[in-house]
């Protein structure tokens, strides 16, 4: 099972061989979107593969666990980089669409590789101290990547961001400090294994209350979210649409992989909390977009309230909730970086994206109106497209359990998303006003919107076929939910000092 | 020992805690360095106490060993907290000359941050 590294390695070796490339140049794009394809070909592959046989598993420099760093591909995982690979093709193809090579920063396209390679480690990690390495090279190419194009307005809003996930990476470090005093291990299987005997220890509720910080923090979750909306706007479309999509994403994935797959499955208290925390976050997530007045301000804030939606249904903490948020996961990320590269052509086509200076989109490109409304009722959640399916199954959840007061505020959260997306709709493409020029003769716009289209596609196509995805979802959410299988699988591995159990 | 390192781990993210809480840039800095050897501590002293053992060489045999792992993981938790550090502070050196300061109350006293263009 040494193809389980490749997500990993393609992008790393892409990034160096990008940067010896040098100068921006058509042969260079063609490298860095050959690449970005590769990793869709092999994520794809890995999921079907994991899919099939349940985990795979590889020890790199072939120790065996919990001696030895593990790579470990489940289903969710598989979903994760899969995501990831679609997310960076289109991103990668967006950005070739928007600037000619003549203008593009030399460094944008490895520090992107780069980017994926951090998120990709986190998401095939099977150790905590490997997940805080991939989430540095993630970080880090992040600050880079976030202050890079920056102008002078720009580079201010960079630092909080910085400050902020810095505070957060050293918290996590002493997290995985404490965890290797308390189970004796880092290895995510060994310490589910452990676990068992702790699970009524308070210790192990402190220490999921320090992760439920630590990921809180970078997923956006209430209180902690105040870095996220001011930072992210400041981003070029492109690289907005990667961020929005993979970043906060990574810190749910987290959770989803803590509480279900690592930590004991009794912290009851702990799920609770992350379940009110989560509607809280949906609320001031919608409340904060309605009061913004530009596209990426408005999307930026929604990027919150989205995020509640996953954690509530991890805190519901049942296999048909986790599916639920791994379903919503899918939906969300192809819908809200398209509706990011959707705002960036929107953008472009009306010189501005506040919302006071634009209009007569409709009337001039109706196809990136009908990618916009589609994409913002399927954020809402209106049927039968992929937003509301995710929605559906949190709430019938929430209802199944009694969570009345929850469940309403998804539904209130709901409501107003579909309000301020209105908004959008209402001022961008529906105004007619004749000094609002659309600036038609700027051909970008026809290359960039077949990226819209096709990643309206897709997100089409997850409503549609709702439940081969929700079968999908299911199977992650049994996999990741299934300790004793997921050690079974990384102990099953034979390598050098297996069977020496201390 | 183990008492001792706890109050210096303790009174380092305080210290931390404070600077970080400042407007200044220049202290968040400072702040961040000082609470990552604050974490850096914290690893180590999760090896429990040093006292009877020997140093972790392959080979030897008879007394037990100091556990090497959170010493590995130090390391590699400087290496990165000293590349973050160099970005934070070119980050701030460029804040600085765009900005002419990096007092955040200074830098953020006129932002309107429902309008941007």
């Amino acid at each position: 099972m040494n193809l389980v590294i490749l997500p990993l390695l393609v992008p790393l070796l892409t990034a160096v061989a990008l940067l010896f490339w040098g100068r921006p140049s058509v042969g260079r794009r063609t490298l860095a979107a050959v690449s970005a394809l590769a990793q869709l070909g092999i994520a794809v592959w890995l999921g079907v593969r994991t899919y099939q046989e349940g985990p795979c598993v590889l020890p790199l420099g072939h120790w065996a666990a919990p001696y030895g760093i593990m790579l470990v591909a489940d289903l969710l995982s598989a979903v994760m980089v899969t995501l990831s690979a679609f997310t960076a093709l289109m991103a990668v193809l967006y950005g070739f669409a928007e600037l000619s090579p003549r203008i593009e920063h030399p460094l944008r396209l490895p520090l992107m590789n780069f980017l994926v390679a951090g998120i990709n480690l986190s998401f095939l990690t099977g150790d905590l101290f490997n997940l805080f390495v991939g989430f540095e090279v993630m970080l880090i190419a992040s600050y880079a990547l976030l202050t890079l194009e920056a102008d002078n307005w720009d580079i201010k809003q960079g630092f909080p961001y910085v400050a902020v996930n810095l505070v957060g990476s050293t918290l996590f470090l002493c997290g995985a400090g404490f965890t290797y005093r308390l189970f004796g291990t880092l290895n995510f299987a060994d310490i589910a294994l452990r676990g068992a005997s702790l699970a009524s220890d308070p210790r192990v509720a402190a220490l999921a209350l320090l992760f439920l910080v630590v990921f809180g923090l970078k997923a956006g979750l209430f209180p902690l979210y105040y870095w996220l909306p001011n930072s992210y706007p400041i981003l070029p479309a492109p690289l907005a649409a990667l961020y929005s999509g993979m970043l906060t994403k990574v810190g749910v994935y987290v959770l989803l992989r803590m509480f279900g797959t690592v930590l004991p499955h009794e912290l009851s208290g702990v799920h609770t909390l992350l379940a009110w925390l989560a509607g809280a976050t949906m609320i001031f997530g919608v409340v904060g977009a309605l009061s913004r007045n530009f596209i990426r301000g408005i999307l930026s804030y929604h990027i919150l309230s989205q995020v509640g939606f996953m954690m509530l249904a991890i805190g519901f903490f049942t296999e048909f909730a986790f599916a639920a948020s791994i379903f919503y996961i899918i939906h969300h990320i192809v819908v809200k970086s398209s509706l990011f590269l959707i705002g960036g052509t929107a953008a472009l086509l009306n010189r501005t994206d506040n919302l006071d200076r634009m209009g007569n989109l409709w009337r001039h490109t109706p196809w990136l109106g009908v990618a916009f409304l589609l994409q913002a009722l399927s954020l809402a959640g209106l049927p039968p497209l992929s937003g509301f399916w995710g929605k559906y199954a949190i709430v019938v959840e929430g209802l199944r359990l009694g969570e009345y007061v929850l469940v309403a505020a998804s539904l209130v959260a709901s409501i107003l998303t579909l309000l301020s997306m209105l908004k959008i709709w209402n001022a961008a493409f529906w105004q007619a006003g004749e000094d609002r020029e659309v600036c038609l003769w700027d051909w970008r716009w026809v290359r960039m919107n077949r990226v819209n289209l096709s990643m309206m596609l897709v997100s089409l196509a997850i409503g549609l076929g709702a439940e081969g995805v929700f079968r999908v979802a299911t199977r992650a959410a049994q996999q990741t939910r299934d300790q004793a299988t997921y050690a079974a699988a990384v102990f099953a591995v034979t390598a050098k000092g297996s069977g020496e159990r201390p | 020992m183990a008492l001792e390192t706890a109050l210096l781990i303790g009174l380092l993210f305080g210290c931390g805690t404070y600077l970080l809480l400042q407007s200044s840039f220049v202290r968040i800095l400072f702040g961040f360095i000082v609470i990552s050897n604050a974490a850096n501590l914290l690893l180590l002293s999760m090896s429990g106490s040093p006292e009877g053992r020997v140093p972790p060489i392959a080979g030897r045999d008879g007394a037990p060993m100091v556990d090497p792992l959170p010493q590995a993981l130090i390391l590699t938790a400087i290496v990165i907290g000293f590349g973050v550090t160099a970005y934070l502070v070119l980050l701030l050196y460029r804040l600085f000359l765009d900005q002419k300061t990096t007092n955040a109350a200074e830098l953020f006293a006129e932002q309107d941050t429902t309008e941007r263009t």
